[in-house]
Formats: structure tokens, sequence, C-alpha cells
């Protein structure tokens, strides 16, 4: 059985909004973003993302682990992975002139490999972070502010065939529900000595011991899906017709909010072709943070 | 009458063509082959159903009866692929001429984990997915959501997230969802098996209730005992994937294997006359004839999930020693899992302690806690993982860093215990319920502990296997105590020696099961219901001092 994620009406400006209203936004807001590298326009991004969370009044007791999750994932692949190779845009950093920090060879069988930390990238590292926070802000907080009930309709309603659409409905609540029951794994094998904190052996072997834990979740998860098809089938899933008994309504406040969106994407199309600000740069007040004259 | 029964007479529009007087369901020569096996599941079913009967269909684990049910309500040949061959009409049209929603319309199905059934978030939506998925409008379906919801007096859920029910109440609301689609014939697959006792009847009751307004039903169930209590209009047992017995439901006394399926204890104490007496004699806890020794304590126990909500136990205290063997017994909900979780560290107390042989819980980590308590957790399928049965075994004992020797001493001895030595290079994953059940069972016996503690291991296991395996394990020398949860009065009755009565997460009774028992006012406040064995061992208790199995109290009573 699935399990929903947490969520309860708050009497928010946001609760009050049509979730498609909410995900059109998110979405504009999202492709806004997309072309453009330049450090300041990405810091008002993510404000804009942090608006949002503020808006939902989500408490950081509530979410300080998806927090936790989100800073630890982005600091180490994106950020790290940007610092060291530079890479994750569109070659920027290779336009401008590198003023290196720290650099070192290594020679790993037989090749040289020189990586180096430069303002550039440590500029371009963090821009990075701003646009995965503010993405992630941006859609994190839905679970915690739609109505699970809603999440199908929603689907449906912004033109997603119904099957689809409830399988979307469905995947969503997925998470959770693997999350509890990698729980009650966890706990079954702990019950037979097994100790998570302690994996030990080389790369493989540490493989090979996480198989308690992973094995179980899988199977269960196909297990899972196969009832889940079958009590579908049951009930006459899959006609031509279907209708949902949730009911959606725009109302003023979401054409405002949409409107928001709209004019997200508008301004950051013109900030990109009309002003020409797409592009990353380093400020020159962020070389002299490292004592460095660019 | 409400309208979802009336709407029972009505002729259904998708079998306007059917004739109008013919049977709700007949069945000719039905034989059916899984797609990944040469042997057939069932064969050679022929059955005729009546509008408003109300039919047992019995049999142990194995017996065909899940294969039958899949066949009526369209899940095979559609989900599970194989030969199927035979004749099943419904109302007189052929089920091989629907489509699954035709059938689905006429043919409700209630499976047996209401679990495996719900798919919305909201009761409400649950109850409204068939109808939704018909494409009524709106304005229809919202009416008749309320008005199965009030059938089954649960309109109160209506607003609740589906998850967050108990275990009789997402039975019920899986019914509702099923209802409001007005089936004229319903097919109930073990419905009691995830159900306390007192739900369980209610259940019952109520599908009495259904058949007396005019829905045929089909009723899967091992626990015959109980689905007597409301006289079903007919039985139809089977054994090994055919037809044993069809009649009424006294002329199944005769002929079914009271060992296999569980009869009421009357008709058992009968026929066990004419037996040679069984003897039972558990080794749990021998100790060369030292006195009990203290294995675990729960000082105060008081424990909530999260400090946002309620107690799920409050100021729990009792001792366990070797030799006990413990039954927990109380409604879904009251607490039960998690109590035992306590003894191995896996929850902490909120306030209070529990001391494992002397020592406090929050002190060890749960791998060091293990050596003493194992712990079989109520659903196999979140534990197995090896690929072979032997190596599944083997894992706890080489966490625990047993040696070599022991560890395949230990493996071996599990497996024969749980009866699964043919079985010993097989996948885990690929075994039934039933099978896996066991296998996880013999997972925590391989590890020695000497508290073995079992959540519902009887869940899933027909009567014989599990009886079968409760001997087996009670009878092994190595344990000093055993705790099991149960819904099943009568397990409680005749194995343990101690029963724990828990109810809103406090301890309403602790002792012995003749006095614990015999307070049937205790026990129905704990939603626990007297049964045919008890009532029984009770009425002889003067004269056998104990409560017993019923072939013991044959003898016993001469």
């Amino acid at each position: 059985m699935l399990v929903t994620w947490k969520y309860r009406p708050r009497g928010t400006f946001l609760d009050s909004l049509d979730p498609r209203s909410r995900w059109i936004t998110s979405f504009l807001i999202l492709f806004a973003m997309v072309p453009i590298w330049h450090p300041y326009v990405m810091v008002g991004y993510f404000c804009l993302s942090m608006t949002q969370f503020f808006l939902s009044r989500l408490t950081w007791q509530e979410t300080k682990r998806v927090w936790f999750f989100i800073i630890f994932l982005i600091v180490i692949v994106i950020g790290l992975n940007a610092i060291i190779t530079g890479r994750g845009g569109p070659g920027e950093i290779q336009r401008l002139e590198p003023h290196v920090l720290w650099e070192r060879s290594f020679n790993i069988l037989g090749a040289t490999w020189t990586p180096n930390i430069t303002v550039e990238k440590i500029g371009f590292g963090i821009t990075q972070m701003f646009r995965m926070m503010g993405t992630a802000v941006l859609f994190f907080i839905i679970p915690w502010t739609i109505d699970p009930s809603k999440y199908g309709v929603t689907f449906s309603g912004m033109g997603i065939p119904y099957r689809f659409a409830f399988s979307m409905d469905l995947a969503f609540r997925f998470v959770p529900t693997l999350a509890r029951d990698f729980a009650t794994t966890v706990d079954s094998q702990r019950a037979r000595g097994y100790e998570v904190e302690r994996l030990e052996g080389g790369l493989i072997t540490q493989i090979r011991r996480v198989a308690p834990l992973i094995v179980p979740v899988v199977m269960n998860a196909i297990v899972n899906g196969e009832d889940i098809t079958n009590a579908m089938d049951l009930r006459c899933f899959g006609q031509d017709k279907r209708t949902w008994i949730g009911k959606l309504q725009y109302r003023t406040r979401d054409y405002f909010w949409i409107g928001i969106g709209v004019a997200v994407f508008l301004g950051a199309l013109y900030l990109n072709w009309g002003l020409n600000l797409e592009n990353f740069f380093v400020p020159t007040w962020f070389y002299g943070l490292f004592g460095v004259v660019p | 009458m409400l309208d979802i029964i009336k709407h029972v007479h009505h002729t259904p529009r998708t079998l306007m063509t059917a004739e109008t007087n013919a049977l709700p369901l007949s069945i000719r020569d039905l034989k059916f082959t899984y797609r990944i096996r040469e042997q057939a599941a069932i064969e050679n079913i022929n059955l005729d159903l009546h509008p408003g009967e109300l039919m047992l269909v019995a049999g142990a684990s194995g017996s065909g009866k899940t294969t039958l049910m899949r066949c009526i309500n369209g899940l095979i040949p559609r989900s599970y692929r194989g030969k199927l061959e035979g004749d099943m009409r419904l109302f007189g049209q052929s089920l091989a001429d629907l489509t699954m929603a035709e059938l689905s319309q006429q043919v409700g199905t209630l499976l047996q984990d209401p679990e495996r059934q719900i798919v919305a978030s909201y009761v409400v939506n649950e109850v409204a997915f068939g109808l939704e998925n018909l494409g009524l409008p709106r304005e229809e379906i919202l009416p008749r959501v309320d008005e199965a919801l009030d059938y089954l007096n649960i309109g109160y859920l209506r607003d609740r997230e589906t998850f967050s029910l108990s275990g009789g109440e997402k039975q019920k609301v899986a019914l509702a969802g099923v209802l409001a689609m007005r089936p004229r014939i319903l097919i109930l697959d073990e419905p009691l098996a995830s159900l306390d006792p007192a739900s369980a009847f209610e259940a019952l009751e109520l599908f009495r209730h259904l058949a007396d307004e005019g829905i045929s039903i089909m009723l899967v169930e091992h626990r015959v005992d109980d689905v007597l209590a409301i006289k079903p209009d007919s039985v139809f047992y089977m054994e090994n994937g055919r037809e044993m017995y069809k009649g009424a439901p006294d002329g199944l006394m005769a002929v079914a294997d009271y060992h296999r399926i569980k009869l009421p204890a009357e008709y058992v104490l009968q026929r066990a006359r004419s037996e040679a007496p069984s003897v039972f004699t558990p080794a749990v806890g021998e100790n060369n004839g030292a006195g009990p020794q203290l294995l675990a304590q729960f000082k105060n126990v008081t424990f909530r999930y999260d400090k946002d909500l309620p107690n799920v136990l409050q100021d729990v205290s009792f001792d366990i020693h070797t030799g006990d063997i413990i039954a927990i017994l109380g409604p879904n909900g009251a607490g039960k899992s998690t109590l035992v979780k306590h003894a191995l560290g896996l929850l902490k107390p909120t306030s209070g302690e529990v001391l494992l042989q002397g020592e406090s819980t929050r002190t060890k980590t749960v791998a060091q806690a293990a050596h003493t308590v194992g712990y079989v957790f109520q659903n196999p399928g979140q534990m197995l993982f090896a690929p072979t049965v032997q190596e599944e075994l083997a894992f706890g004992p080489k966490n625990l860093r047993m040696d070599a020797a022991t560890v395949t001493t230990n493996v071996d001895w599990a497996i024969e215990t749980v009866n699964m030595e043919e079985y010993r290079e097989s996948p885990p994953l690929a075994l039934s319920y039933g099978q896996q059940k066991r296998v996880s069972i013999a997972a925590i016996l391989a590890m020695r502990s000497r508290l073995l503690m079992m959540d519902e291991p009887t869940a899933g296991q027909d009567y014989w296997n599990y009886r079968a395996f409760m001997d087996s394990i009670l009878q092994m020398p190595g344990f000093g105590a055993v705790i099991f949860i149960t819904h099943d009065v009568d397990l409680a009755l005749v194995y343990a020696n101690r029963i724990l009565l828990l109810a809103d997460g406090q301890l309403a009774a602790d002792g012995p099961p003749a006095k614990v028992m015999a307070d049937e006012a205790l026990l129905r406040r704990c939603r626990v219901l007297p049964t045919s064995l008890l009532h029984l061992n009770l009425k002889h208790l003067p004269q056998t001092g104990r409560l017993m199995r019923a072939e013991e109290l044959a003898h016993a009573i001469g």
C-alpha cells in the first residue's frame, strides 16, 4: 500500500492556489533560468524560490532532512565537480583567463592529470549551487503543500492523458513508500545482527554487503507494483474515459500566480537576448576575495 | 433497503443479453494450469452460486482456492497467464465474452490483505476509484460513495488518509470501494487474515447481512470454525486443486481432515476420541532443574513515535523469565509490535526502561541485543535477499560472528525445524508466502537466541503448517522463552503458558491462560472473542486444570 507525503493544509496563499497554477509557474521559472549563467541573475532566481518557500510556511523542523540532503548533494556533486573540472556549463569557464589558486600534477598509470582550482571555477561552482538550490527549493516543497488526493486530477488537468496522470500520482506516492519499506528492512536485518554502519572490505565487498537492504526493498517494490495493477484492473481502470471527483478551478489568484511565472519567463528572455546578460562572468570584487587582480 | 443493495436486483446494462433467470455463477469442468507449471492448479471444478447464497470455500494452502477466485474475477487469464479450460458463466453469459471492466462491475473482489487493494490516498477517493474509472458523472459518484460508507457505518472515515487507518478500517474501506460499484457477486479472499477477533466477527456478520440482502458471496477462508458462526448456506471444500466436498456445512465435518482446516472444537473433540492421544510437551526454558531466570524486564515503558503524537505504549511493566511462552493479544493498533520491538532495542522507550539480561537496551546496539533476542518480523518479504535458503539462514549466525561449524549446525537444525529440507538450495524469493514465512522464522532460529519473539507467526499460513512449526519450535530445546503476537485466540490458548492482553497501549492483563481467558468481559473489552475451543476448555477446566488443544481434551475428559 502506498503512503502519502506529510501534507497538511496550512491556510496559506499557496494552499489556496489551484495545483495546476503551482506546477505551471514553477516550470516557467525553471525554464526561464535554463539558458542563463549570469551569477547575479542566478542569485535573484534563488531568492525567488526562497520567497515561495517562505510563503509555504514550512518549518525548519519539517524540512531539515531535505535541506541537509540537498545541500550535501549539491555541495559534493555539483560544487566539487564544477570546482575541480570546471564542467557543467556550456564552456563559460574556458572563455575566461584562469587565475590559478592551486594546482598539482598526478601521475596515473603513465598519464598526467593536473587538476587546479581557479577563481573562475569557484565563482562558477557557487553560481551552479545557487541554480541547483533555487531549482530544488522550487520543487521540493510540492509534496508538503499540494494535497495528495489532487495529484492525478492536476496532471490530467494539465493535458496529460489520464493513465499517465494516474501513474504519476502513484509514482509520487511511491517515494515515501519506498522510504518506509527501506526503514522496515533495515530494522529486519538489524534484528539479524546486521550492522549498517559497519560495512567492511573493498568496494565490491561493500556493494555485496548492502544487498540485504537493497534486494528486499526492490523485490517488495516489484510485488507491490503487481498488487496495485491487479487492484486497479479489478476496479475497471483503463477505460476510454475517466472521471476525477476532485474538482479544480482557476480563480483570479491563479491567473495572478501564473502571470508571475510568465513575467519571469519573459524577463529571462529579455535578459538573455535583449540585454545579453546570459553569460557567466566573475565580478571584480570576487577576485579581490582571493587577493587576485583580474 | 439501501440503494447499494437495491441495484443488485436490477438487470445490469452489460448483461442485457444474458438469460434472465440464469444463475449468478455457474462453473463446469474448470481447469487451469499456470504457464510456468506443468501440473494443473485446479481441475474438474463444478459449482453453481445462487442469488443471495453465501458459499464458504475452504481448503488448506495450495488447495487451489485463490486460483479459483482469480478465474472468477478475471485476473486469470488476464493477469496470470496459463491454460484455462472449461465453462464459466455469469448470469448465463460466458466469462470469456466479457471485458475486464464488464466483469469487474458484476464481480467485486476483496483481497486477503486490504493493504494490497487500496490504491488511493484518501478514503473518499478510494471508494470512488472504480466509479471514476467507469467514467460516471461526479454528481452520481459522490452520493454512491457516501451511500457505501454509510452502509458500512464508516462515514466518519471519509476524509481520512488511507494509510493511517487501522487494519479493520482498511478492510471496511476496501469493501466500501467494492460495494460502491454495486456488484452482484462478491469474492472475499481470506478477508479475516489481518483482523483482530472482534473485527473479524463484525466483518463476518456484515458478509452474512450482504448475502441476506441478495448479493451472492464466495468466502474463501481456512478459519472454518469462525465462518460457521454466521451460518454459510453452502460449503465448497478443496484439496490439491480438486473439489472434495460440496453441499451443506454440516456435511463438511464428516469429510474434512480436522488436522488440515480448523473445524469447530466440538467436532474435533468427537473425532479425536478414536485417535491415539497426542502429547505436546514444550521444551522452552529447560535448564536442568534450575529455577526460572530473569531474561528481560520492561519497567514503566512509555513510548510515542513523535513528540506531537499520542503515546503508543503507556506505563507498561512486566518481566520475562526462562520457561515463559507468552502470547500477546489485543486489537489492531494496541501497540503489540511496538512493545516487542523494544526488547530488541529497535525502539527505545520515551520514558521507562527495558533491561535485557540486566542491561538497559539504551546501552546496547541492536546487533548486540540480537545475541539474546531473535525477532521474526511479520512480513518475510522485507528481509529475504539471499540466493539460497541455506545462505539466507547463515546470514544471522555469521553476523553474530559464530564459527563456520556452528553456523552449519544451526542452519541444518533450523531448516529441519521448519520442515524445509527440500528447499535448501532454492531461492527464498521464489517460494510461496507460507514457505517464505517459514524461512524467515528459520533465519532467526539459526541465531539460537535465548529469547524468541514472533510477530504474527501464523499469518498467511494454513492451519496444518502453523501447528506443525509451532509444535516443532516449542519442543526444541535451547530457547529460554518464546513470545508471539497473534490474533488467533486458539493459538494463544494451545501454546502459551502466559498471556499478555494489550489495549490502547496499556497492559490490561498478564497471567496464565486459564485465568486471563476465563474473564470474558475483559477479553471483549480487548476485542478478543472466545472461540469454541475456549468455551469447551472452560467448561471442563475444573476437571482438566488447564487449557489444551481439542485432541488432548478429548482424552483428558474421557
